[in-house]
């Protein structure tokens, strides 16, 4: 064979052709896909020692049973405790990603402790005898709560604010369940509970939107905005009838008669007969229990009517606290307090709770008040006050967690400390305590003593999921118990006397220049949550984004807004920035706005919204 | 060529998803995400450019006012037991099928980020990596060591929770059973759903519950016409909820509204 050129170029395309059959260049097609895995942005899991701690989840008053699994110290993961008696195992998208907030990037992690130490001594020196110190405490019921009361105590003029406590409700006992847009499945109470009684009460959820609870509700009655007064006047009609009903203030039985079925119907577009279906079920399928938002007096008179007290509300007693802790301060409402009377304002905002807004506050202040606040990031009343601690977040520090709405019963449990703080923290119960002079140190094993001594209740162990009688554990095993996540409950009083439920109808209110009724439909997340929520609104369309607000197409161009538009929510408590989305599932008439602490502090006491465009 | 590892008695992992404890609270979006160090979203991610391995979807029946009904699916890889589709097209061989378990696995270091599986996928159940992966300073302390995470460029997906079988599988070992039989473990949604709608389990163990629940009247698959014999099986008595099981994607008028 003679070695032509033309020879030579078929050589080499058969060559090349014949190479594509076989494996060698998509293996290296492969080993550069390999290469460039392996770039230095990718950061490296650290390895260790796997061992698994048990803890209670701080983030809300749930206060749910969590299993960390922890790499070399660090938790890794989260999950619930099956068999705890109070969370049934459950834990929620927050509770699961906890051990990120730490690392959250808006965290604040240190603040001018000493200055603002030294500005309320000076202030609380200077105090007139018309001025008074305040400590506004978001989650009462906590040792630091009685911390908080002793040194309001002992300090000239001092008083502790703190929200009303909501009457307790036995989920377990009701069979029919009427929520008045009460967030049954959206973090209300302690979501295993919930879910864990479920199966045993039928559940009616009347709310102008679709939200998650109502999807898992029996039936949904989809109520003409702000009209939940008028369905309740026209229940308590037929419930009443001739029926006397002792403790019913005589105003709020004179508007019943303004309110039969008829009229009931066309106010709230809900059909005659469904009311009237309603009212049968809630009388003949009891025992009932009607939920409201935000503790309404509306749900509690009908609470009165079906005899709720005593059976799905429930008296609870609170946990035992050292005799000497019990010469403290009373719980006072803000509302209580005379206006432009407060000289030194504490407020612990470093739990999840009720938090009134600033213009509910502001009015109580006096002329150059010192105001502090203790509070992971400054989203909070950190824009108003004079001077924002930074404080430890969960699972950071040691604290207790107070029962949530739905047990019946009083708890004890530690919140974890598996992270260690940073250095530049304060903890608002040893600020206030130092003020007083009052050594705060050991006081939740104090209080934990106090319990054991009680010998009331049981103890539940995760570790072995197991329950013991509290008088059977030994003081000293009953408090690292506690440490090791352990949760005491208390007996339920058999013989406590039905709770006194608050009737005190506001005054109506002039809102005719707020055209939207807020719907709340997201849960109360925290003051920080974990980056990884994300996968919840931004990367796919499960929840509201936070700082957002959906509207009718309708509503949405009367305000000369469209999805994207950046906006003001206005209620009659505050406004705030909000991102627009355009909805036609939403009701016109009705703003669906996201959780969050800032939006939550305008919307709680408010029903009422516009949005305008900013 | 016959396979060491395969186990003398092979396992077929499913789930069976009872939609009518479902909630939507997302619980298992984020479990998803911590167990397999699914990064958070970049700031330029959206419903369509994120990566989530189990996507709940809000569906409803169509109805206005007080006929309208909602109801959640969540919906991950669905495992596909008969002519995978993402098999199939991957010209890298960096997705296959594990004969000892079912599970469809995805292997990030050979995948070349071409993205014809995420065409081929009925189920919209593949995402694609488009941006570095980043934690914010100090998270990456808190990933977890079982699972690597992934490089931009690349296609990720569930793989019920690989990781958490390995670990099964040493602990098994450890505890003196052979390494060759189907081992009980939990991904991480089932673990985390606090309605405990997710039962998880071996389909080839006839007692188990997730075979039980596969076996209900209310059972369903979703795009059960394309035969891919898929191992997620969804319960749901309301008839209308057993239809979505045909839409080529749940919540798809949802998508522009929101998100």
């Amino acid at each position: 064979m003679t070695t032509t050129r033309r020879n030579l170029f078929k050589l080499a395309g058969g060559a090349t052709v014949g190479v594509l059959f076989t494996p060698a260049p998509w293996r290296l097609l492969t080993d550069t896909a390999l290469l460039s895995e392996t770039w230095p942005g990718v950061p490296v899991p650290r390895h260790g020692e796997v061992t698994f701690q048990f803890g209670n989840c701080s983030l809300c008053p749930a206060g749910c049973a969590v299993r960390a699994r922890s790499v070399a110290n660090q938790p890794v993961s989260l999950a619930g405790v099956p068999a705890h008696p109070l969370s049934h195992g459950a834990l929620c998208a927050f509770g699961i990603a906890g051990h990120h907030l730490p690392y959250h990037p808006d965290r604040l992690k240190s603040g001018p402790v000493a200055a603002a130490d030294a500005a309320v001594r000076t202030a609380l020196g200077q105090l007139r005898d018309t001025e008074r110190c305040a400590v506004l405490d978001l989650r009462p019921g906590r040792t630091a709560s009685w911390t908080y009361r002793r040194a309001m105590a002992a300090i000239h003029n001092g008083i502790y604010l703190a929200p009303l406590e909501p009457v307790p409700v036995n989920l377990a006992a009701a069979k029919t369940v009427l929520s008045l847009g009460a967030p049954l499945f959206d973090n209300w109470g302690t979501p295993g509970n919930v879910i864990a009684a479920r199966d045993h009460f039928r559940l009616i959820q009347v709310e102008p939107v679709e939200s998650r609870t109502a999807a898992m509700a029996d039936l949904w009655l989809p109520i003409r905005p702000d009209s939940e007064e008028a369905l309740v006047l026209g229940l308590a009609n037929l419930l009443l009838a001739d029926k006397k009903v002792a403790g019913l203030p005589a105003g709020f039985t004179d508007r019943v008669r303004e309110f039969p079925p008829t009229v009931a119907a066309s106010r709230s577009g809900i059909g005659e007969q469904q009311i009237a279906a309603l009212a049968h079920e809630l009388q003949n399928n009891g025992p009932a229990l009607v939920l409201g938002a935000n503790g309404s007096p509306y749900a509690a008179a009908l609470n009165l009517i079906l005899g709720a007290p005593g059976h799905t509300l429930v008296s609870r007693r609170e946990a035992p606290v050292p005799d000497e802790w019990k010469k403290a301060a009373p719980v006072s409402d803000l509302a209580s307090v005379r206006d432009g009377s407060i000289g030194v304002l504490l407020i612990d905002e470093s739990v999840t709770g009720d938090a009134p807004p600033w213009s509910a506050i502001q009015p109580k202040l006096a002329n150059k008040a010192v105001v502090v606040t203790f509070a992971w990031s400054k989203d909070g009343y950190g824009r108003q006050a004079t001077y924002t601690l930074p404080t430890a977040v969960y699972p950071e520090t040691v604290d207790d967690i107070p029962p949530a709405v739905d047990s019946p019963a009083a708890a004890f449990r530690l919140s974890a400390a598996w992270i260690a703080p940073p250095d530049g923290v304060a903890n608002p119960a040893d600020f206030v305590g130092a003020l007083a002079g009052i050594a705060v140190k050991d006081a939740l094993q104090e209080r934990a003593a106090a319990i054991r001594k009680s010998g009331r209740g049981s103890l539940f162990v995760p570790s072995s999921a197991t329950s013991t009688p509290a008088r059977d554990v030994k003081p000293d095993d009953f408090w690292k118990m506690l440490q090791a996540g352990a949760t005491w409950i208390d007996d339920v009083d058999a013989n406590a006397a039905p709770p006194k439920l608050d009737l005190a109808f506001p005054a109506e209110a002039p809102n005719q220049v707020l055209p939207l009724v807020v719907a709340v439909t997201e849960p109360d997340a925290p003051a920080l949550v974990s980056p990884l929520l994300s996968k919840l609104y931004q990367e796919s369309n499960l929840h509201l984004p936070p700082q957002s607000v959906a509207l009718h197409p309708s509503d949405a161009r009367s305000c000369g807004l469209e999805t994207g538009s950046h906006a003001r929510l206005e209620t009659g408590c505050g406004s705030i920035a909000v991102d627009v989305i355009v909805d036609p599932d939403v009701p016109p008439g009705v703003v669906e706005v996201s959780g969050g602490p800032g939006i939550r502090k305008i919307c709680g006491a408010s029903s009422r919204a516009r949005v305008v465009r900013s | 060529m016959t396979n060491p590892n395969k186990p003398v008695k092979a396992a077929r992992y499913g789930m069976a998803i009872d939609l009518d404890r479902c909630s939507g609270c997302g619980a298992c979006m984020v479990a998803c995400a911590v167990e397999n160090n699914v990064p958070p979203a970049h700031q330029g991610a959206n419903d369509r450019k994120g990566l989530t391995w189990v996507r709940v979807y809000k569906v409803d029946n169509g109805g206005e006012g007080d006929g309208r009904r909602s109801a959640f699916i969540p919906v991950m890889c669905q495992h596909c037991g008969n002519e995978t589709p993402c098999v199939h097209v991957c010209p890298q061989q960096a997705v296959d099928v594990d004969p000892s378990t079912g599970v469809v696995g995805e292997m990030p270091e050979r995948c070349l980020g071409c993205r014809y599986c995420m065409a081929a996928c009925p189920y919209h159940a593949r995402y694609f990596n488009w941006w570095d992966p980043a934690w914010p300073a100090g998270m990456e302390k808190a990933l977890n060591p079982d699972v690597s995470p992934r490089m931009r460029g690349v296609v990720e997906k569930c793989n019920f929770c690989h990781g958490r079988w390995h670990a099964a599988r040493r602990q098994a070992v450890a505890d003196g059973k052979s390494d060759m039989e189907p081992v009980a473990y939990l991904p991480a949604c089932a673990e985390a759903c606090p309605a405990k709608a997710i039962t998880f389990g071996d389909l080839n163990d006839a007692a188990s519950p997730v075979a039980v629940a596969a076996k209900d009247c209310n059972s369903f698959r979703l795009l059960e016409k394309l035969d891919t014999d898929p191992k997620i099986h969804y319960i749901s008595k309301r008839d209308w909820v057993r239809r979505i099981a045909d839409a080529p994607r749940p919540g798809d008028g949802k998508e522009s509204r929101r998100g």
